[in-house]
C-alpha cells in the first residue's frame, strides 16, 4: 500500500519536478525583482541625486502640490533650460491667475516627459494646461539621435510597466539599444544595480538623506536663486562662427556657447522630427478628450539667437502637432526680449535676471493662450 | 562563446534539447559536433590542431595496447608525450624561451619572436590527453577503439577550455555506461550552473574591476592598504572566476549525464598551504601528484628528494599556467611554502577546527595573496613594486567599496556554512520550493550585482 503523500512527493522529486523547479526559480527571481522594483518599495529609497531619484523626487513633489485643492495648476515640462521663478510670479501678483508647476528635469526630452505626465496626471484632469518647452518649432537635428539616448531609460525606469516594455524598447533606433532596453525594462534590477550597491554601502545614511530631500526638496527648488553671472559683451560672427567672449568667461560658458550656438549645422535627417512626432504625439494623445490644453512653447533661443539660415530645417512635427485639437502653439517671438547676453549665465541657460523676465513673459503668454482662470476648478 | 553569455545559454539549451530528442546512438555524434562548434566559435583555425593531437594520442593508445615489447611501448609513450609537449611547448613557451635566449645573446628580447596565438584550452586538453596515454601505458586504462569516443573525451565542450581535467576512466565510464541523469543529477546540475554563473558574474567580475584598475596602474596607487585591497580583489576574483567556471562545467555535464570531479573546496578556509592545494584546482593538483610528483619518487626516497620533487612539481605547475618568470616564481613560492610547512605537519593530515584555526586560515590566506601578486602582475618589476607596497608603503586607501566587503563577508558566511553544515548539499536535497527559492535568490543576486555589460573573460581561458 502506497503512502497517501507518495504521489505529489514523487513528482516533485522526479526529473520533471526538478526541471519545473528551475522554471519556477526563474519566475521567482523575476518575482523578487518585481516585488522590489515594480511595487514602489525600492523607489521610495532611491538615491535622490541619481537620474531616477531626481525624476521620482520631482514626481512626488508635484503630486503633493496637486493635493492643495482648488487651483488653476499648469504643469510645465522641459529640460534644464525651462527655468522660471515662482517667487517672481508671486512678487508680480501674476501667479494668482495660474499656478505654474515645474515637472521638467535637466537633461530630459519628450520621452521622459510623457512618462512623467502619465503618472503625474493619471485622470488627465489635474492641470488646466501642460506647457511643453522646446528649443525650436522647426525640429532642427543636432548631433546624435534623440531616440537613442539611453539615459532616458534611467529617468523613467521606475515608471515603466510591463505593458510599456515593447513600446518603450522599440522607441530606440539602434537594435543594440532596443535589446538593452528590453532586457532592462523586464529586469529592472539591472538598471538599479549601482543604486542598490550605494544603498548597501551605507543604508542608514540613505534613509536619512531621502527623508531630508523629501522634506526640503520643494523649498530648495522653488526658492532657488540662479546665479547673476552673465555674458554681456558676447559677440558671434555667424559668417565664420567666430566668437568673441567677454573678459572673465569661464570654460563652461565657452563650451556651451560653442556647442549650443556657434556650431556648424548638423546633418538634417528629420530624426528629431520623428522623435517629437512619436513622443509629443503620445503626450497629445494622452490628453485627447481632456479639458487640459497642451501648450507648445519655444524657449529663448540663447544669448544671441542663431540665424535661421544656418540650417535647412524640416519644419515638420511640432507645427503639425500644433494643428491638433487641444494643442496651442505659443507665440514664437514671445520671449525675444530675453534673448540677450545679459540674461544668460552661459550659452544656453538663463541667469537670475533672465529667469525673472522669462517668468513674467511665460505667465502672460499662458494666460493669453488659456484665457481667464477658472475659479471653480478643483483638483480631481 | 563565454559561459556567461546569452549566446552560450542558447547554445546549451539547443544542445540539451537535441541531445535528449535524438536516438541514443547519435548522441555522442551530436556532442562531438556541438563541441567542435563551441571550439570553432573561438578560433576555428585551431580545430585541425585539436584533431591532430586527438589522432596522435588515439593511435598511441591503440599501439600501446597492441605492443607487448617494453622497449617499443616506452618508445610509443615517449613519442606521444613528446608530440603533446612539442605542441604545448611551441605554442605556449616558444616566445618565452626566445626572449630569454635573445637576452642571453645580448639582443633585444623580441629578436626571435614569432606571432603565435595560443590555442584555447591547450594546457587542459594536452594534460587530459597525456594522462590517458600514460594510463594506457600503465595498464590502468583500456585503449579506446572508437575515434569518435576518444575525440569526444578530448573536446567535450563543458570542460574543453578550462577544465576540470577529467580522467579517462571516469569519462569513458560515463560514456559507455551512460545513464539518463537522475533527479539528483538534474538538481545538482542546475544548482551548480546557477551557482557558477552567480560566482562569475556577481562576484568575480565585480572584484575584477577593482583588481584590473589596481594592476593597470600600480605606480599611481601607492600604499599598503591600496596594495592589499587590490591584491585581495584579485585573489577573490580568481577564486570566484575559476570555481564559477568549473561549477558551471560540472553542472552542465551533469545535465548531460556525465560526472566531473570536484575542482574547488573552499580554498580560502585552508589552514595551511598543503591544505590549500587540496582545495584549490584539485583536478590539476591531483594530476601533478599522479603524473609528476609520484613518478619523480614522491616522498619515498628521503627528505631531500621529497623537497626536490615538491619543488620540481610546483615549478612545473607554475609554468603550466603560463610562460613567464612570474609563473615560475609563483610555482617556486608555492613549492617553498610546502617545503617549509612539511616538517611542522603532523602525520594525521590537517588538524580539525580549534582555537588556532582562525589564525591559521588568515595566515594561509595572506600567504596565498602574496603568491597571487606574481600570478597577476604584468612582469617581475610590477610584482616587486606591489610586494614592496604591501610591506613598506604608506597607508594608502581602500580600493574595495563597502559593498565589495559585504559581498566578501557574505561569501565567507556561505563558505563557513558549507564547511560545517554542507549548506549546498542540504539545499540540493531540500523540498522543491526551498530549492527553487535558493536558485531564485542566486539569479536575483546575479541581476543586482552582476557586471552584466563588462564582458570580462574567464581568467583560466588564457591558459
Amino acid at each position: 500500500m502506497k503512502p497517501v503523500s507518495a504521489g505529489p512527493t514523487t513528482y516533485l522529486s522526479s526529473r520533471s519536478g526538478k526541471i519545473c523547479a528551475a522554471v519556477f526559480a526563474c519566475l521567482a527571481a523575476f518575482g523578487l525583482d518585481a516585488l522590489l522594483f515594480r511595487s514602489g518599495l525600492y523607489t521610495s529609497i532611491l538615491d535622490p541625486d541619481s537620474s531616477t531619484g531626481q525624476f521620482e523626487l520631482i514626481l512626488r513633489r508635484e503630486q503633493k502640490a496637486q493635493a492643495g485643492g482648488a487651483r488653476n495648476l499648469v504643469a510645465t515640462v522641459g529640460n534644464s533650460r525651462m527655468a522660471f521663478s515662482p517667487k517672481t510670479l508671486d512678487r508680480q501678483g501674476l501667479s494668482k491667475q495660474y499656478e505654474l508647476r515645474a515637472a521638467g528635469i535637466a537633461g530630459s526630452n519628450a520621452r521622459v516627459w510623457y512618462y512623467m505626465l502619465r503618472d503625474l496626471d493619471p485622470t488627465r484632469r489635474r492641470y488646466r494646461a501642460v506647457v511643453i518647452a522646446l528649443d525650436d518649432y522647426d525640429d532642427e537635428d543636432r548631433a546624435g539621435d534623440p531616440a537613442d539616448d539611453i539615459a532616458e531609460l534611467h529617468y523613467v525606469i521606475a515608471r515603466l510597466r510591463l505593458s510599456d516594455v515593447w513600446t518603450f524598447a522599440h522607441s530606440f533606433d539602434d537594435p543594440k539599444l532596443v535589446r538593452q532596453a528590453l532586457r532592462d525594462t523586464i529586469l529592472k534590477g539591472l538598471v538599479f544595480q549601482q543604486d542598490v550597491r550605494a544603498f548597501l554601502a551605507d543604508p542608514l545614511h540613505r534613509f536619512e538623506y531621502v527623508e531630508l530631500c523629501d522634506q526640503g526638496y520643494a523649498g530648495w527648488t522653488y526658492d532657488f536663486l540662479e546665479t547673476t553671472k552673465n555674458l554681456a559683451g558676447l559677440r558671434i560672427d555667424w559668417s565664420n562662427l567666430e566668437v568673441t567672449f567677454p573678459p572673465g568667461t569661464d570654460d563652461e560658458q565657452r563650451a556651451t556657447v560653442k556647442s549650443f550656438l556657434a556650431h556648424t549645422p548638423d546633418l538634417q535627417t528629420g530624426r528629431l522630427a520623428a522623435y517629437r512626432r512619436l513622443w509629443l504625439g503620445r503626450i497629445v494623445d494622452l490628453y485627447q478628450g481632456s479639458d487640459t490644453k497642451i501648450i507648445l512653447l519655444r524657449l529663448p533661443r540663447g544669448p544671441i539667437p542663431r540665424p535661421d539660415s544656418l540650417a535647412v530645417k524640416s519644419k515638420g512635427a511640432t507645427r503639425q502637432l500644433a494643428r491638433r485639437p487641444n494643442v496651442l502653439l505659443a507665440d514664437e517671438h514671445a520671449f525675444d526680449s530675453v534673448e540677450h547676453p545679459e540674461f544668460f549665465k552661459d550659452g544656453m541657460h538663463l541667469n537670475r535676471e533672465g529667469i525673472d523676465r522669462f517668468s513674467v513673459l511665460l505667465e502672460k503668454e499662458v494666460a493669453r493662450l488659456l484665457g481667464p482662470p477658472d475659479r471653480n476648478v478643483a483638483v480631481k | 562563446m563565454l559561459f556567461n553569455t546569452i549566446h552560450f545559454f542558447v547554445f546549451l539549451a539547443v544542445v540539451l534539447v537535441l541531445f535528449y530528442l535524438s536516438p541514443r546512438p547519435f548522441r555522442r555524434y551530436l556532442l562531438l559536433v556541438a563541441s567542435y562548434y563551441f571550439y570553432g566559435t573561438w578560433n576555428y583555425h585551431f580545430i585541425p590542431l585539436l584533431l591532430t593531437l586527438t589522432a596522435i594520442d588515439y593511435t598511441a593508445g591503440i599501439w600501446l595496447e597492441k605492443t607487448r615489447t617494453p622497449g617499443r611501448r616506452k618508445a610509443v609513450l615517449i613519442g606521444s608525450l613528446s608530440a603533446n609537449l612539442a605542441f604545448l611547448g611551441f605554442f605556449k613557451y616558444y616566445n618565452f624561451l626566445a626572449a630569454n635566449l635573445a637576452l642571453l645573446m645580448g639582443k633585444p628580447p623580441h629578436s626571435f619572436f614569432l606571432s603565435i596565438v595560443l590555442p584555447l584550452g591547450i594546457s587542459f586538453h594536452t594534460f587530459q590527453s597525456m594522462s590517458y596515454v600514460i594510463d594506457v601505458y600503465r595498464g590502468q586504462q583500456k585503449a579506446v577503439r572508437d575515434p569518435i569516443d576518444y575525440a569526444l573525451f578530448i573536446c567535450f565542450f563543458p570542460q574543453l577550455v578550462a577544465g576540470p581535467i577529467v580522467r579517462a576512466r571516469n569519462f569513458f565510464h560515463d560514456l559507455f555506461q551512460w545513464q539518463p541523469p537522475s533527479a539528483d543529477d538534474i538538481s545538482r546540475g542546475m544548482f551548480l550552473l546557477v551557482l557558477g554563473l552567480t560566482k562569475k558574474v556577481a562576484f568575480a567580475d565585480q572584484f575584477a574591476k577593482v583588481a584590473n584598475a589596481y594592476f593597470g596602474n600600480v605606480a599611481g596607487n601607492p600604499g599598503a592598504l591600496t596594495a592589499w585591497s587590490g591584491v585581495c580583489a584579485f585573489g577573490l576574483q580568481i577564486y570566484f572566476d575559476f570555481s564559477g567556471y568549473t561549477d558551471m562545467a560540472i553542472g552542465m555535464a551533469k545535465l548531460l549525464g556525465f560526472h566531473f570531479p570536484i575542482n574547488f573546496r573552499r580554498p580560502y578556509l585552508a589552514q595551511s598551504i598543503t591544505d590549500f592545494w587540496r582545495r584549490w584546482h584539485i583536478s590539476l593538483s591531483t594530476w601533478l601528484r599522479d603524473y609528476l610528483y609520484i613518478p619523480l619518487g614522491g616522498n619515498r626516497h628521503g627528505e631531500w628528494m621529497t623537497y626536490r620533487n615538491l619543488m620540481i612539481t610546483m615549478l612545473l605547475g607554475g609554468l603550466w599556467h603560463g610562460a613567464s618568470w612570474n609563473f615560475l616564481i609563483w610555482g617556486g613560492y608555492q613549492g617553498l611554502l610546502l617545503s617549509i610547512e612539511r616538517p611542522f605537519r603532523g602525520k594525521g593530515g590537517e588538524p580539525g577546527w580549534n582555537g588556532l584555526s582562525a589564525f591559521r586560515v588568515v595566515l594561509t590566506f595572506g600567504l596565498a595573496m602574496i603568491g597571487w601578486v606574481f600570478f597577476r602582475a604584468a612582469d617581475l618589476h610590477q610584482s616587486a613594486m606591489v610586494i614592496s607596497q604591501m610591506f613598506s608603503g604608506t597607508a594608502g586607501h581602500m580600493l574595495l567599496q563597502p559593498w565589495h566587503l559585504e559581498l566578501a563577508f557574505l561569501s565567507l558566511i556561505i563558505a563557513l556554512g558549507e564547511e560545517f553544515r554542507d549548506w549546498s548539499e542540504k539545499l540540493i536535497a531540500a523540498p522543491v520550493p526551498v530549492y527553487a527559492f535558493s536558485l531564485a535568490l542566486m539569479l536575483f543576486c546575479t541581476e543586482i550585482f552582476g557586471a552584466i555589460d563588462a564582458s570580462i573573460p574567464f581568467i583560466y581561458f588564457q591558459f
